[in-house]
């Protein structure tokens, strides 16, 4: 059965291309275009992966993450050292940091990872 | 390109910078600069990557303070914190100019603003344009050099354009 991503990103743009990449590649897509919406969808949807950009307007994602029980992976534009990422990711359920911009095989390849 | 000698004739300086050899150039400017004090702006990377970067690339940390305006956006910062002071966003322009002004009276040699292309992503082209005529203004009434740093990309022409006005000289870098 294919698995369940959601995109919690605010730019549409984003949200839309790695929606099509995804869906070519089996899995089914669900989007949210911040981390209130995100928590709002995750009543009625349970992904296997929430794929999250890291800043977004509304309630700070820092804030949103540890509500989710499903595992998150960060989307970042923002670069950080590795010590500010190894924090950052200090949440159980974050399980992976994908840095923007990020090729399609790269993204690809990251999802069948954290699915698993 | 010498930065430093683009800076010894001009005051201000807009470096326009391919995205593929961004860093590499941010690096070797600020190697150079570095000598002397620098106050860093920064819009995009957090200061602590920053100085992970510079100090891979070699480059003396001691002579830069930072105003990251990035890392309170995505972690919990103090207000400052080792060198480095700490605005909301950056799309908070005011707060952003307050504190360049500030630095400003410590008469920093160099100051490095990274980047304006940034600026675009969370403002709109009316109040970046106003910002940035006011903060060079600002520059130009003190004694501080300064190197502004824009993606050469094609949708950023009328930024482009617009900030290449208010400085000295333009630079493409290739």
């Amino acid at each position: 059965m294919a698995k369940t991503i959601m995109i919690v990103d605010d730019e549409a743009d984003i949200r839309s291309t790695v929606k099509t990449i995804l869906e070519k590649n089996g899995y089914k897509v669900v989007t949210a275009v911040n981390a209130d919406d995100c928590l709002k969808k995750l009543k009625k949807v349970k992904p296997a992966l929430v794929l999250m950009d890291i800043m977004m307007p509304g309630t700070p994602v820092r804030e949103v993450v540890p509500k989710i029980k499903q595992k998150v992976a960060y989307i970042s534009v923002v670069r950080t050292s590795e010590a500010e990422k190894e924090e950052l990711m200090k949440s159980k359920n974050i399980v992976g940091f994908i840095q923007k911009p990020f090729s399609i095989d790269g993204l690809l390849k990251e999802v069948k990872k954290l699915v698993k | 390109m010498d930065i430093t000698k683009e800076l010894n004739s001009n005051q201000t300086v807009l470096l326009l910078m391919p995205s593929a050899s961004y860093n590499k150039q941010l690096v070797g400017v600020v190697k150079k600069l570095a000598k002397k004090s620098v106050c860093y702006v920064t819009l995009n990377k957090t200061a602590n990557s920053l100085k992970e970067m510079f100090k891979k690339g070699k480059v003396n940390v001691e002579n830069i303070v930072f105003i990251d305006a990035i890392s309170a956006t995505v972690m919990k910062v103090p207000k400052q914190d080792n060198a480095c002071y700490y605005c909301s966003s950056p799309g908070s322009l005011t707060e952003i100019s307050l504190m360049v002004s500030k630095f400003l009276r410590h008469k920093f040699d160099y100051l490095i603003f990274d980047s304006l292309t940034n600026l675009l992503i969370y403002q709109k082209k009316a109040p970046v344009g106003k910002f940035v005529s006011s903060l060079i203004n600002k520059i130009k009434a003190s004694d501080t050099r300064a190197v502004f740093y824009a993606l050469s990309a094609k949708e950023q022409q009328d930024l482009i354009q617009q900030s290449g006005m208010f400085v000295d000289k333009v630079v493409s870098v290739k």
